[in-house]
């Protein structure tokens, strides 16, 4: 990709040696030169910043699904399901009733049904209902403490900001419109720390699915005789319902028979993963339309700054003349402007190297305490690439102002 | 190499065809001096730059031994002047962010490398003679006595036969004006090089073998008393 400007630098340069003019040229015209290597750092920073971003968002948003094989719902949108169900976005959907619920806990394709419970919350966190199978899948062995063993305990996600022991007691809804009250007296306690998965539910605190029934005054799930089971097997006769199921099978081709068995007017069934490679298609779609605005508004701030370098090589015009009286060839003139603007237009290129280097750090940071989806996004070959393609269209496109001193009137230059 | 100088039948004109400055028959032997005065916008910078190949719309001989520079394109012109013509001018027109050798060895960015060393060698050497502060110190610190030798150090450090030299001594002072032309006389009659100035300065004129008139563009080719 730097083969046309390392070929146009070996060409131009060739039996020259420019460095100390250059150098000359940089310092007496310093401003003006930082100013140009500012703005294609900006430029090249903001390029590189932004696909390394999308991609960093896309790896972390199908990092936080991977372990969400199969998620039953009732009929709706699978990108809402996802949202709710995955990356716990607020949500009202419909219920599963207890007897979908058995059908699929039952199948002998199935390892692991859960239910998905969500709709209330404490501070920032949502409280989700679910079973301690759920937990050991999603997040393995537990950070501390240890697993919740009744209806007034639960884990805590890792940024979970509540000690070992804190009590809480959840309100009904999330956000601005939740109610604090609407589960007073119903007091649980934080018993156990999930470690990380980089996820929403990092920021969730998890009950025994029993306890989000029970604060609504519903069934708890299991039959009278059997009130203090936690967990599963449920009964259908006493299952209020919960907006999602995941379903796990350990063989992938159960899954997708899962997925056909349960895509039916009752029940919908679908692959989160699958579902996000969608959005992702989408978003590489916007994700081409960004390289290419990036790289356009390079190319802007490169013909800019070439356009600035034709108004300063007036500047130094006056020197450049005073080459060519001394002997100078033409060809070393151009050589000195072109090197001069191949030097800012290399050195805003690694810095701008540099400030999409912090720009995706401090991007990723924010992303993830927004989303609490772990952004780890880097810059990667794609972005090399594109500054390399940068800095040859530019420097290649520098050859302009450079032909143009060539043709300067020596004698009316040395008068200037 | 010293080479003699023959002009004739010159007419150099401006763009739009009117006429700047003509001169009949003109020649200078090798290592001669001569000064070139007149009145300002009389041509004698035009006739400076028409000796050093720089001026374009030139028509007649402007001949150095062999070398018909009317007959030369900008390449070889441009080669001639670095092997053969040294050029100093009136406001120095250094790189003020380079030091002294840095500027005297300004020739050494667009020499073969066959030639650097020798130029670097040479420039050090006048550098020296001239007394030029040599401390690392870029010249933008100068004094003008000392931008202006720095200027003759890289006039001459090509080792040229020709010094072409444009008011020399018209940014001095005095005393200052006084000590380079002792330094620009004596290296160019020490070294044999053939000197043509232009100037205004009586004690400069004074030094040279013969003095020119140049008076509403034209070239006055008998010498004048000074």
């Amino acid at each position: 990709m730097l083969l046309p400007a390392l070929a146009a630098g070996i060409a131009v340069l060739w039996g020259f040696r420019p460095q100390a003019l250059v150098g000359a040229l940089l310092w007496r015209y310093r401003w003006t030169s930082l100013t140009f290597v500012l703005l294609i750092a900006v430029s090249v920073g903001i390029g590189v910043g932004l696909i390394a971003q999308e991609r960093g968002l896309r790896k972390g948003t199908a990092r936080a699904a991977e372990k969400f094989d199969l998620i039953v719902a009732a009929p709706g949108s699978e990108i809402t399901m996802l949202f709710a169900a995955v990356y716990l976005q607020p949500s009202d959907v419909p219920l599963l009733s207890g007897a979908v619920y058995d059908e699929i806990a039952s199948n002998e394709q199935v390892d692991l049904a859960a239910p998905i419970a969500f709709g209330d919350s404490y501070r920032d966190s949502p409280v989700i209902g679910t079973t301690a199978q759920f937990i050991g899948h999603l997040a393995g062995d537990l950070a501390e403490g240890r697993m919740f063993a009744g209806t007034l305990e639960a884990v805590a996600g890792s940024r979970v900001d509540l000690a070992l022991g804190t009590s809480i007691t959840p309100a009904h809804g999330v956000g601005d419109s939740a109610e604090e009250d609407a589960h007073a007296g119903h007091e649980i306690t934080i018993v156990g720390k999930m470690p990380p998965t980089g996820s929403p539910w990092d920021r969730a605190i998890l009950v025994p699915v029993e306890s989000v029934w029970e604060v609504h005054g519903l069934a708890k799930g299991h039959a009278p005789e059997q009130k203090d089971q936690i967990g599963p097997p449920f009964d259908p006769d006493y299952f209020p319902g919960t907006p999602a199921i995941l379903v796990r099978a350990e063989e992938l081709w159960a899954n997708y028979a899962l997925r056909s068995e349960f895509t039916r007017s009752d029940t919908m069934a679908f692959f989160p993963g699958a579902v996000l490679a969608q959005l992702h298609a989408l978003m590489g779609d916007i994700r081409q339309v960004m390289s290419v605005m990036a790289v356009l508004t390079q190319v802007l701030v490169a013909a800019g700054v070439l356009t600035g370098l034709i108004i300063l090589s007036r500047l130094f015009a006056r020197r450049l003349a005073l080459l060519r009286a001394l002997g100078a060839p033409r060809r070393f003139v151009f050589a000195v402007v072109w090197a001069y603007a191949a030097t800012l237009i290399v050195t805003g290129s690694l810095a701008g190297l540099a400030v999409g280097w912090v720009a995706v750090r401090v991007i990723s940071s924010v992303v993830t305490a927004r989303t609490d989806i772990l952004v780890t996004a880097t810059l990667s070959w794609p972005e090399f690439h594109l500054i390399a393609a940068f800095v040859s269209l530019t420097v290649l496109l520098a050859l302009l102002p450079a032909f143009m001193t060539m043709s300067r009137h020596i004698i009316t230059d040395l008068r200037a | 190499m010293t080479l003699p100088l023959r002009v004739e039948d010159l007419s150099i004109s401006a763009p739009g065809g009117r006429v700047l400055l003509t001169a009949g028959r003109f020649s200078v032997a090798p290592g001669e001096a001569i000064g070139l005065r007149g009145p300002s916008g009389a041509g004698k910078s035009t006739f400076l730059y028409a000796l050093a190949g720089l001026q374009p719309r030139m028509t007649g001989k402007v001949q150095w031994g062999e070398t018909d520079l009317g007959r030369l394109n900008d390449g070889p012109r441009a080669r001639f002047r670095r092997e053969h013509i040294g050029l100093i001018f009136q406001d120095f027109l250094l790189f003020e962010e380079l030091t002294a050798l840095g500027n005297a060895t300004l020739a050494t960015a667009f020499t073969p490398p066959a030639r650097r060393r020798s130029i670097r060698e040479t420039a050090g050497q006048f550098l020296s003679r001239l007394n030029v502060p040599s401390d690392g110190r870029t010249v933008d610190s100068f004094s003008g006595g000392e931008r202006q030798r720095t200027a003759i150090a890289r006039a001459l450090a090509h080792q040229p036969s020709i010094i072409l030299a444009d008011e020399p001594t018209a940014s001095l002072d005095r005393a200052t004006a006084d000590l380079l032309i002792t330094d620009l006389i004596g290296l160019a009659r020490a070294e044999k090089k053939t000197l043509i100035t232009v100037s205004h300065d009586r004690h400069l004129l004074d030094c040279m073998d013969r003095v020119i008139d140049i008076a509403d563009g034209r070239l006055m080719t008998e010498a004048a008393p000074v």
